[in-house]
């Protein structure tokens, strides 16, 4: 590290880069492996990012606390991007540049992750990160990207099978709130519906900040819809939504975003009964089946890190997805025996069924979204426990 | 204004050391932007590209907010849709795609076309209206962006441009962005240094007497808010650029916020301000990360406190010329000799100006009960009166300010429309007021090249660009401003700022603000009040010589000395109606006016 | 449909009329429009939050908490953001004194409260849910009490009367000797009790939430732009013709395209008649 820093500034930006591609096989062996993070720490929509905080942190200490990997320590750098592109853009290229880390894990939310990704691709960096927009993976544009989540297209198809085929219900309505994501969730989830040749009687966005929403409710029901499909992360949005419909006594289901089932809704929901009706997409490993439990060795890792991991007031998935994103890079530095970002990435091309917390992934050259659609399942909104839910109604 | 249009020496004339003097700054700033990726990685290199990317908006928003003192708060707007014209134009995804230059060039336009469209309310708006109202523009441009999904791609965005080779690398595309930041810096500076740089600041600080010289708002601001709007739709396109993909959340508030404080804290008035406090800005987030949480509040307490205890920024903190001390015993000469060079040049004048059975209330209150005068070329018409008798309101009739509800006054014949002000100045009516209109931050030179400004033959675009006609102009102004303050005796002072003056020096300097008009006509509101006895006898003199060159002048006195010795026609006026008029001799023994008025 | 409508827009109509007042109220004591106006408004529905929900307190001395906090904060904007700079000759520096602290304010409580809408808690439990329900009729309500309070202050109280005097002409008010510095701080305190009941009585409307006070700081200007400056009958009635045209666009385009409807009905009455459409004082320039 110190000898590339007094490269760097002595001989400038050129010399420095010939100097880490000489250099850096000499101190490679001892040299910590820097992970770069990048998470919405504070801001709005910052609760993701502190969730998968919390198993980033702890897999890290787990792997330092064994030794490392192949003896080397992982350095974990963080930066806050709040949740803001242009900061995420800056904390990218710092990561890149100015810290020189091996591989990153993020950013946490599609707006940042769309900016960053040409970035991250230019500089060859390897990249895992949670972001739902497809466009974000494409192996021929970014070979050095990979998801760790759903696509946004296998959540409208995991959301409308369930409307369709699990429901048999026929006329949805679609809304979501004005933010980016809502917005184009609201078109491609209503595109899911249409293909599996149901009605999408209502599609609308809603200010997240519209104190009163029973004009749209009103719409929905004169519309004829039989459930609703919400899209939205605001979890006042959310809740007004369910009050509203407990209100006008209309007892519609709503499906979809996951906010649905956060803590935040069920302290702002007027009743607790208001939250009924109300299924999430949710994950196979973060569910409990009819016996309560988690599947085994997602059940032995909440059991084990009792009192350790925070689990009350955040998701589980966020915090198993943040502890599978750090074991998957130090696995790779593991099977690639170095933390060249080639054999990062060539690593991570062979990855076949990887046994992770959260899911089981599986990456290719030609296919870089890990999570296999049979993962998704959706769960009752208002079951949680220690951030996972219970199935919901229909799955054996 | 201190070290920009505060110094409208036009280089040819300012020296080389004083040039060098100002350009210094400027020319360290951005050498060193030069220097900087030899010696960093490309992480600061990213950095500096943003700063000179944010630099381009601010220095055309530095024009609108810090020169002409409109607060425009939400330019972000202007951002946001040159980021999208460019991105959508070059992707392709409405209309076949463009080369990437040409949609820059179409974002320019659009920027400029939004930036007229949001700035113009601000000729009819009082200043927190204007805010809230390019606010309000801004939460709706970002609002459209998210739903207009067919163009803008909704929140899943558009990806930016690309610039051809060799400006698609990270250096290229830096040393591009520098030097276009370097480009609008010159431009801003050129404005600044111009004609329509002063007026900018005339209408923020003294906008009556702005319109008294001519200065017509409309004209004036439109040009300004189009390029401002137009160099921050190009500066929208680098940032997609920068970017490589954006999206509506790129656009927030607190870059708007960034943008708009960075010009207070710079100092309204000065391109270098703004420009270091650009910098400092963009870079203060990155200095240590709690700052990024609290970043906002930062630069909102950093506003408080300039607004509070430096209101002119960082510009004023590094303007050391003006803490010199000036000389404490000085004497104002004025030299009556040389106004046959200044008045002498005019065409021969006509008429003189009459007013007939004007009537005038506010409020139910007569301020003006059918009133007859006139005013006759080369004569001093002294108007005297007890407080309220209706003499400031007369002559705010003349120069348009107020609106007569019966009877108008009329110049050669001619009506003088109301409400136009800014038409007097091209008749040949000049003014000073009551209590002096200066722009404070200005020096004394500058103040009074205002008075000058619709003599300016070059456009907007000649002086931007500092074609030949902008410094014939400017030699004009500044020969003509010397000359005024020679006459009037404050040449010495010339480069003082205004608001280190004398209360009885800046008299003076409003009255050779009124001479760079050659005015046919001069009304002045009581140029005496606050002045020695000897500065009196002086300014006697002096008003009495301008007279004599075949100005007419409407004096408005308190000082009935003053008035006895120099008018050549005296009008009494009491409760709006005239009291008495004739020559001095015969008011002097008016039986009504010496028992009401003159209490002798 | 319609009573819903009509509802939920007086409700918010309620809060923005309230918030027009807070505005005209800081307008009439110093000639000052303040950008902290809104925030007042954010702080009644946070603090309430924070005092009865967080704090478990009852909710009447929660209310009467919060009262005092945003009258404290009006005071506050008084002494910290206006009476500065009132002495400037520079017209608009007020405008970036009360932004700066109006950002501060909303900053403060982004990192300290949360950046998620927090729950404010029901107070009386009345109206069970539909278009009765205390979440609209407390802001009416609480429109109802200012106004009637301010005309008994203005009509019956020597304050009020003082008050008055201040907004009709602040030199000849001063010229007769009322203690103008401590009627402004009044005023201005007075103002934060009206802005935090609007926040406080809308809570469970508009939830405890950090940007609510950019939000407000808008809404609440309308109806002073509409209604002209410092005239509380043209802020109340265009605050609530607002909150009812708002929530009929909401219902009848929806989303984006509302805000777009309010934005452009702002302009394009501002454009046509600056004093509003009410009338205000005009200012003398020469």
């Amino acid at each position: 590290m110190k000898v590339t820093r007094r490269a760097l500034s002595l001989g400038g930006a050129g010399l420095a880069a010939t100097a880490s591609g000489v250099a850096r096989p000499a101190i490679a062996q001892s040299e910590p492996i820097r992970v770069g993070w990048l998470a919405a720490l504070t801001g709005p929509s910052s609760a993701p990012a502190i969730g998968f905080d919390r198993g980033v942190r702890h897999a890290v200490d787990a792997i330092n606390a064994a030794g490392g990997v192949r003896g080397r320590k992982i350095e974990l750098l963080v930066r806050d991007t709040q949740g803001d592109p242009t900061k995420a853009v800056n904390a990218a290229q710092e990561m890149i540049s100015r810290a020189r880390v091996h591989a990153i894990w993020g950013p946490t939310n599609s707006g940042e992750s769309l900016a960053t990704t040409p970035i991250m691709a230019r500089a060859k960096m390897p990249d895992i990160h949670p972001c739902f927009v497809d466009s974000l993976i494409d192996p021929a544009k970014y070979p050095n990207a990979f998801r760790l989540a759903p696509s946004n297209s296998q959540i409208d198809d995991a959301v409308s099978d369930y409307g369709v085929q699990v429901m048999k219900l026929k006329r949805f309505a679609v809304i979501g709130d004005t933010t980016g994501y809502g917005t184009t969730t609201v078109a491609s989830s209503s595109a899911a519906f249409a293909k599996r040749g149901a009605d999408v009687v209502y599609k609308a966005t809603v200010d997240a900040t519209q104190p009163d929403v029973t004009p749209d409710m009103l719409r929905m029901r004169n519309a004829g819809a039989e459930a609703v499909a919400v899209w939205s992360v605001s979890p006042g949005l959310i809740s007004r939504l369910m009050n509203t419909r407990a209100d006008m006594g209309w007892d519609v289901p709503f499906i979809g975003h996951p906010t649905m089932g956060a803590g935040e809704v069920g302290r702002l929901i007027a009743k607790p009964e208001n939250w009924r009706k109300t299924y999430i997409l949710g994950f196979k490993n973060c569910s409990y089946g009819p016996d309560g439990k988690l599947p085994a060795h997602v059940q032995e890792f909440v059991d084990r890190t009792r009192g350790k991991i925070e689990l009350n007031d955040t998701i589980l998935w966020w915090v198993l997805c943040g502890v599978d994103a750090i074991d998957l890079i130090a696995r790779a530095v593991q099977e690639a025996g170095s933390t060249d970002a080639t054999a990062i990435i060539r690593y991570w091309n062979t990855v076949n069924n990887y046994p992770g917390l959260y899911a089981s992934y599986s990456w290719s050259p030609d296919n870089h979204n890990g999570l296999p659609q049979t993962d998704l399942v959706m769960s009752e909104a208002n079951t949680q426990r220690l951030g996972a839910y219970k199935l919901a109604p229909g799955y054996a | 204004m201190s070290e920009a249009a505060g110094q409208a020496v036009p280089a040819q004339r300012g020296g080389a050391g004083e040039t060098l003097r100002r350009v210094l700054p400027f020319a360290a700033i951005f050498g060193a932007g030069l220097i900087l990726p030899a010696v960093s990685n490309d992480y600061w290199t990213l950095i500096a590209t943003r700063a000179a990317i944010y630099w381009i908006l601010v220095s055309g928003l530095n024009l609108v907010v810090g020169f002409a003192g409109q607060l425009a708060i939400g330019w972000v707007a202007m951002l946001t849709l040159g980021a999208y014209t460019t991105s959508v134009l070059a992707l392709g995804n409405v209309l076949p795609p463009v080369p990437v230059f040409a949609a820059f060039a179409a974002a320019a336009l659009v920027g400029a076309t939004f930036g007229l469209i949001v700035g113009l309310p601000a000729l009819r708006l009082r200043t927190f209206y204007f805010a809230m109202t390019t606010l309000g523009f801004a939460t709706i441009v970002t609002q459209v962006a998210l739903a207009w999904q067919s163009v803008t791609g909704g929140g899943i965005g558009v990806p930016g441009p690309v610039l051809p080779e060799p400006l698609d690398t990270t250096l290229g595309f830096y040393l591009f962005c520098l030097a276009l930041a370097a480009f609008c810096t010159w431009m801003t500076a050129n404005v600044a240094h111009s004609r329509f740089g002063r007026s900018l600041v005339a209408t923020r600080d003294a906008e009556v007497a702005a319109e008294a010289s001519g200065i017509s708002k409309p004209r004036l601001l439109g040009p300004v808010f189009l390029f401002s709007g137009a160099i921050a739709g190009i500066a929208g396109g680098l940032f997609a650029t920068l970017q490589s993909y954006i999206t509506p959340e790129a656009f927030t508030f607190d870059l708007s916020v960034l943008f708009f404080i960075a010009i207070l804290i710079g100092g309204r008035g000065s391109i270098l301000g703004p420009l270091i406090a650009t910098v400092v800005l963009t870079w203060l987030p990155e200095f240590a990360a709690p700052l990024v949480v609290w970043s906002t509040f930062l630069y909102a307490t950093l506003l408080l406190v300039i607004v509070l205890a430096v209101p002119g920024g960082i510009a004023a903190l590094l303007d050391f010329k003006n803490r010199r001390p000036l000389e404490s015993s000085r004497a104002i000469l004025p030299r009556p000799e040389l106004l046959p060079e200044i008045l002498g040049r005019r065409p021969a004048s006509g008429g003189g100006i009459t007013l007939r059975d004007v009537v005038l209330s506010f409020g139910g209150v007569r301020a003006i009960d059918g009133l007859d005068l006139t005013i006759e070329p080369g004569q001093v018409h002294g108007l005297i009166g007890p407080n309220g008798s209706g003499k400031t309101t007369t002559l705010n009739v003349i120069c348009g300010f107020n609106t007569p509800e019966a009877g108008g006054a009329t110049l050669d014949g001619a009506p003088l429309r109301p409400g136009t002000p800014q038409t007097r100045a091209p008749s040949g009516i000049a003014r000073t007021f009551q209590t002096p209109r200066l722009i404070g931050e200005a020096s004394v030179l500058q103040n009074v090249m205002v008075g000058g400004a619709i003599r300016g033959q070059g456009t907007f675009l000649e002086s931007l660009l500092s074609l030949p006609r902008h410094h014939a102009d400017e030699a004009m102004l500044r020969e003509d401003a010397l000359l005024a303050l020679r006459t009037v005796g404050l040449e010495p002072l010339a480069e003082v700022r205004a608001d280190r003056l004398q209360h009885s020096e800046l008299r003076f300097m409003e009255i050779a603000r009124t001479l760079m008009l050659r005015p046919r006509f001069l009304l002045l509101d009581e140029p005496a009040a606050g002045l020695s006895a000897d500065e009196i006898r002086r300014l006697g003199a002096l008003i009495r010589a301008i007279s004599r060159q075949g100005t007419g002048v409407l004096l408005v006195e308190h000082h009935a000395d003053l008035i006895f010795e120099i008018c050549d026609r005296v009008t009494v006026l009491n409760l709006g109606r005239v009291l008495a008029a004739g020559t001095p001799a015969e008011i002097r023994v008016h039986q009504e006016v010496v028992s009401a008025y003159l209490g002798a | 449909m319609f009573v819903a409508i009509m509802m939920s827009g007086l409700a918010i109509g309620a809060v923005y009329a309230m918030i027009g007042v807070t505005y005209n109220v800081m307008f009439s004591a110093s000639r000052v429009m303040s950008f902290t106006a809104g925030q007042l408004g954010m702080l009644g529905g946070v603090l309430g939050a924070a005092f009865i929900d967080v704090l478990g307190m009852p909710a009447i001395l929660g209310f009467v908490l919060t009262l005092a906090a945003c009258a404290l904060a009006g005071v506050l904007t008084e002494i910290v953001a206006v009476r500065p700079v009132l002495k400037s000759l520079e017209q608009h520096l007020y405008v970036l004194s009360t932004l700066a602290l109006a950002l501060m304010i909303q900053q403060f409580v982004a990192i300290q409260w949360s950046t998620e809408p927090q729950p404010f808690p029901r107070l009386l439990d009345f109206g069970g849910g539909g278009p009765g329900d205390e979440k609209f009729w407390l802001p009416i309500l609480a429109c109802l009490v200012t106004v009637v309070g301010l005309e008994v202050l203005y009509r019956h109280t020597l304050v009020g009367r003082a008050f008055l005097a201040i907004a009709e002409d602040n030199f000849a008010a001063r010229a007769l000797g009322l203690p103008e510095r401590n009627l402004r701080m009044a005023s201005y305190a007075l103002a934060g009790v009206i802005g935090g009941l609007a926040g406080f009585a809308s809570g469970q409307l508009l939830l405890a939430f950090f940007a609510n006070g950019a939000l407000l700081n808008f809404y609440g200007f309308v109806p002073v732009a509409l209604g002209g400056l410092g005239n509380n009958r043209g802020a109340i009635i265009s605050g609530l013709v607002l909150g009812v045209f708002q929530q009929a666009a909401n219902f009848t385009f929806g989303g984006v395209f509302a805000s777009v409807a309010v934005f452009a009905v702002f302009i394009v009455v501002l454009l046509a008649a600056p004093q509003g459409l009410f009338g205000a004082p005009a200012q003398r320039r020469v």
